[in-house]
């Protein structure tokens, strides 16, 4: 016989007929594939938009993406070097840092200030420097202008327009600095700022070589090399060029905003991959219905000669043309969520209104909607070559099911083609999961973690309707009949309950997950930019003058969180594991740091420093020290290690005790090298202050605090610090945002699986209808059905969301904590919501006639 | 008795009215066995359905022992068919969620008080599956599940049966099987039963026939007793 077989286009019009002949029927397809996509899109699009907006935040703090402090004055061949670098497009400039004695004529008595010379054609490649009077820094930094900070105008009594002194030179105030964005990461320095151009600050001839000035290279990478990895590579090359510098990128800037950032970003991606997973559950829901549906179509196809090949042909079409459409509507209602919100709710959303397409996100979705919808059709189009065309002449009797083992791997065998589709699926899942978190790594758990659940949420949803069958048969004729009929259509034989169970369940699973991800992650980001961290710090201070400064906060209005003092005693480190520094390998910013060290005393973990490893000591006079992490890295000591200091000219052996981590946002986050009180406490010391202060209040108490202690500094970043928490909010906001939505979405995709059940439940509605049966008894049935399904996928989705969540938290480092109140609201609203959706759903179902049904038979 | 006076149905097809029924009359009394036959699309399932009160007549009235029926809510509907009327389909719509037993039972349960099960098994017995009452529909053969879907519509005694093809989807044995159960549930129980069919010999052992054709009643015939009674045998 020759071999024959419909051609695409056949196919193709043969679809499109069938797709015309009731398109009612294929809206409601159409649309959950859209609600699918749609949530993908949106979620990705903002985050996406988000996380540009935040990074530049935190790029803001450092004024450019990389930046390299030296110490030394770089030679000209390390210049070159840097500026050979415009070559792959990256912009660098040399920010200098000193100190200078300063003065306001005609007060001779001059103060040290902190000087900072920048190019202000360059300077900052991120953020803003805010002046007072509002203007570009390029006009205020001029040859003979500078711009100085608050506490100096207070200090020297001096206003904007007055004239400065430094090196000899006259340079008019042109402003007064508002706001410097990079103050955090800049040097500390000592007394207030004075911001200058470089060629301005080369003219005064206060540097040369032997200066003692801090140089800081900044570095704009372009918008093409902004991967973690591609600002790895260009941070090696620095280090290269700049071997004494110590390099660190935007993201070491602040701890505060990197670990928002780093949370939100990995929330943000789980909301993302949830999405697609719940967009991917709406498609494979609603294709299975709609292919079991038209079932009797492919029987009849079949009966006038259609081979299997030809019916995969024409359904696969149909199926992609329906994918295709619901995937065009769910990117254009992202797209247009995405584009339109931030216009809508103005200030309110912190994400910028963008104007461009989001293509990415867009393509994403699209592909996101088509593949899954391909994958998810793939079984039940498998099983159109198991059609038998005797359907089109009667119903068939199914052949009782054989019990035991071998029959059970018969069963198995039997359906190899459909487990090979399983395994593609959740392949490609993985892919896709990979590709949106641009992470190999995390698709692969993803994957994993994936099968990992459904797997188990399959088996518990079998067992639980197992148990509930053998239960139901004990007492079934006991039952009230509609109670009776209700659980008993979960295990109508050859139905998808399990399947239904098992995508509410990962449903619920996924929103809940998120829920608590988002609740108990934000809330540790909130205490990382806690209001009780201190604002201001005071440099300087002698120990004879610290009871009076205490003192002074004590009684000064407008303070927040009372002084924190830490204490400041130099030394040095005279050997490391018994090898003497000068045997160390260790070399450039390490080993400088060992030869002239900061140590602190401390009997107790100070607020802020986490122990990572060891223990802190009990005894005041203990032999011991603690370290900070990073520098116990880099120095290569850990628990247990002996090491000997040398302060005041006595040696000390001690041994390393614990190993912290701070979070730099206390005032001991400072100090690297912690010891007992008892050593310390008679070495002669300087004193750093913090206090948290209503950041309105700061210049009046910088005031009070010159004329009372007028060697102390103060360092202000009341404003950075006001930024961060804006920032951190933000952080708050759109995660909630974007978790509401997903929540939203999910439940709309979950209403939309269960809504798309009800073709299944008309015949039964009609027939209960024709043996008398009322509305209100149709409902009761339906309703029993949806509220013990809606329950049990609640109970196994609220289950493993709290262990996932738990496992996620560790991931990040965060704590896990029981929230019984949302995972009973779970619970309960799962079960209302598939009540009540199939309730919606059935509401049509009850309103037919029954000869309008049964006329179609 | 069943009145139906100058009752029509038609429904509406975008902007083309598609008339089903132009204008029924018939009168059937209590105990009668009534064929209803015609060709495809003759309107005779929608007759049958317009007399068991699944859908309501464009125009006319239809009376079920007195009780105006055209004119019901779809509550008052439920409640007349669920007292007076038994139903068989063609293609036996049982609930394939429960069990036979528990498919007999359930116009019991949906409308009559008490417990109904004991009635339930011994109609099952009589109509041959007492052993199989706790299969579900698709564990059973086509002439099986019409068999339980008979027990399930004389469950509740009702004065009336219809019957929409009930031995259309079934081979020569089961039928007469069937048919012997329906005829002797009118010839004992002097239940009314009103048939839709296909088959002249089915039709034949009706006491009368109705003929449709277009929508429209083109004969109506009695038949001679003795000669019913010759076929029975």
């Amino acid at each position: 016989m020759a071999n024959r077989s419909l051609t695409w286009a056949r196919a193709a019009s043969i679809a499109g007929r069938d797709l015309r002949s009731a398109p009612g029927k294929f809206i409601f397809v159409v649309l959950s594939v859209a609600v699918g996509v749609a949530a993908l899109v949106g979620v990705r699009g903002f985050s996406e938009s988000f996380r540009s907006t935040l990074t530049r935040e935190a790029r803001s703090l450092m004024a450019g993406d990389l930046a390299g402090r030296t110490n030394q004055l770089p030679s000209s061949a390390e210049r070159q070097k840097v500026d050979a670098l415009k070559s792959q497009g990256i912009r660098s400039t040399w920010v200098t840092e000193t100190i200078s004695m300063a003065s306001v004529p005609p007060d001779p008595v001059p103060i040290l200030v902190s000087l900072k010379g920048v190019d202000p054609n360059e300077y900052p490649y991120y953020g803003k420097a805010e002046l007072d009077p509002d203007m570009p820094l390029a006009s205020a930094l001029t040859d003979n202008s500078v711009v100085v900070a608050d506490e100096f105008l207070i200090r020297l009594k001096a206003k904007v327009g007055d004239t400065l002194r430094l090196g000899g030179h006259s340079f008019r105030i042109a402003a007064r600095l508002v706001q410097e964005p990079d103050r955090i990461t800049a040097g500390a320095g000592i007394g207030p700022r004075v911001l200058i151009s470089r060629r301005a600050l080369d003219s005064t001839g206060l540097i040369s070589a032997g200066s003692r000035a801090n140089e800081r290279l900044l570095l704009e990478l372009p918008a093409t090399m902004q991967t973690a990895s591609q600002l790895a590579a260009v941070r090696k090359q620095i280090e290269a060029i700049l071997p004494e510098a110590q390099v660190m990128d935007f993201r070491e800037g602040n701890p505060a905003l990197t670990e928002g950032l780093d949370r939100a970003t990995a929330i943000l991606s789980l909301i993302c991959l949830v999405a697609m997973v719940l967009g991917a559950i709406g498609v494979a829901m609603s294709m299975h219905a709609h292919l079991e549906q038209r079932m009797d179509v492919l029987a009849i196809l079949k009966a006038i000669g259609a081979g299997s090949g030809d019916l995969l042909r024409i359904f696969l079409l149909q199926t992609m043309g329906l994918g295709l459409a619901g995937a065009i509507i769910g990117v254009a209602a992202g797209a247009g969520v995405m584009l339109a919100l931030p216009a809508v709710f103005g200030n309110l959303l912190p994400v910028h209104a963008r104007l461009d397409f989001p293509w990415r996100s867009s393509l994403a979705g699209l592909a996101t909607g088509l593949l899954t919808t391909l994958l998810f059709c793939l079984p039940p189009l498998l099983d159109v070559r198991k059609v038998r065309p005797i359907l089109v002449l009667r119903k068939m009797v199914e052949e009782a099911e054989e019990r035991g083992f071998v029959a059970f791997l018969r069963r198995w065998g039997q359906r190899k083609l459909q487990i090979v589709a399983a395994i593609v699926i959740l392949v490609a899942l993985t892919a896709i999961a990979a590709a949106l978190s641009d992470s190999a790594q995390v698709g692969v758990w993803f994957g994993v973690c994936l099968a990992a659940i459904l797997l188990v949420l399959l088996l518990l949803s079998a067992g639980f309707l197992r148990l509930l069958r053998w239960l139901l048969k004990l007492v079934r004729l006991r039952l009230p009949q509609f109670l009776r009929q209700g659980l008993a259509n979960l295990y109508r034989p050859g139905n998808q309950s399990s399947a239904v169970l098992a995508a509410l369940g990962t449903g619920v699973m996924l929103i809940l997950a998120v829920y608590l991800m988002q609740s108990q992650v934000l809330r540790e980001i909130q205490e990382t930019a806690s209001p009780k961290l201190p604002n201001i710090f005071l440099i300087d201070i002698t120990t004879d003058e610290v009871p009076g400064i205490m003192q002074f906060f004590h009684n000064q209005p407008g303070i927040q969180n009372q002084l924190e003092l830490m204490p400041n005693v130099n030394g040095r480190f005279v050997s490391l594991n018994g090898v003497p520094l000068d045997n160390l390998k260790v070399e450039h910013f390490p080993k400088r740091m060992l030869e002239s060290a900061a140590f602190s005393w401390s009997d107790v973990a100070p607020a802020g420093d986490k122990i990572r490893q060891g223990k802190w000591w009990t005894d005041a006079n203990a032999r011991e020290i603690a370290i900070g992490e990073g520098t116990a890295q880099r120095i290569h000591v850990g628990v247990g290690s002996a090491v000997e200091i040398e302060v005041d000219g006595k040696s000390m052996p001690l041994k390393v005790a614990a190993i912290f981590r701070a979070d730099e946002q206390h005032l001991f986050g400072r100090s690297n090298f912690l010891l007992p009180s008892g050593l310390l406490k008679d070495a002669p010391a300087v004193w750093y202050g913090g206090a948290r202060v209503d950041s309105k209040q700061v210049a009046s108490i910088e005031r009070s605090l010159f004329s009372a202690f007028p060697t102390v500094t103060v360092i202000n970043i009341a404003d950075v610090l006001d930024r961060i928490e804006g920032v951190v909010n933000q952080i708050t906001f759109v995660v909630r945002f974007l978790a509401g939505f997903s929540i939203f979405a999910g439940l709309m995709i979950l209403a939309s699986s269960i809504a798309s059940t009800r073709f299944r439940r008309t015949r039964e509605a009609v027939v209960l209808k024709t043996l008398g049966a009322t509305r209100g008894r149709i409902i009761r049935i339906f309703s029993v059905e949806f509220s013990v399904l809606g329950l049990l996928a609640g109970s196994v989705g609220a289950v493993f969301a709290n262990l996932l969540t738990r496992i996620l938290l560790r991931k990040l480092e965060a704590q896990w904590h029981f929230e019984w109140r949302a995972t009973l609201i779970a619970l309960i609203g799962t079960a209302i919501l598939a009540a009540a959706t199939g309730w919606l759903a059935s509401y049509r179902i009850l309103g037919l006639r029954p000869l309008e049904v049964l006329r179609d038979e | 008795m069943i009145e139906v006076r100058g009752v029509r149905k038609w429904i509406q097809n975008g902007a083309r009215r598609v008339e089903i029924l132009k204008g029924i009359d018939i009168s059937i009394p209590s105990g009668q066995f009534v064929a209803i036959v015609g060709a495809s699309g003759s309107g005779k399932s929608t007759l049958l359905g317009l007399l068991a009160g699944l859908d309501t007549p464009s125009e006319g009235e239809i009376f079920l022992d007195g009780t105006p029926i055209h004119n019901l809510d779809e509550a008052q509907l439920s409640a007349v068919r669920g007292k007076k009327l038994g139903f068989v389909f063609q293609s036996y719509q049982l609930i394939p969620t429960l069990t036979a037993l528990e498919n007999v039972l359930l116009p019991f349960e949906l409308n009559l008080p008490g417990n109904g099960i004991e009635r339930a098994r011994k109609l099952l017995a009589q109509v041959g599956l007492a052993e199989r009452e706790d299969h579900y529909p698709v564990q059973l053969s086509g002439g099986e599940q019409q068999r339980v879907a008979l027990a399930r519509a004389f469950i509740i005694e009702p004065p009336i049966v219809m019957a929409d093809e009930p031995t259309g989807n079934l081979d020569s044995v089961n039928g007469e099987k069937v048919l012997e159960l329906l005829l002797s549930r009118n010839g004992q129980a002097g239940t009314t039963l009103v048939l839709v069919t296909h088959d002249p010999q089915v039709a034949a052992l009706a006491h009368r026939k109705i003929v449709l054709r277009d929508g429209m009643v083109v004969e109506d015939v009695l038949a001679a007793e003795t000669v019913v009674a010759g076929r029975m045998q």
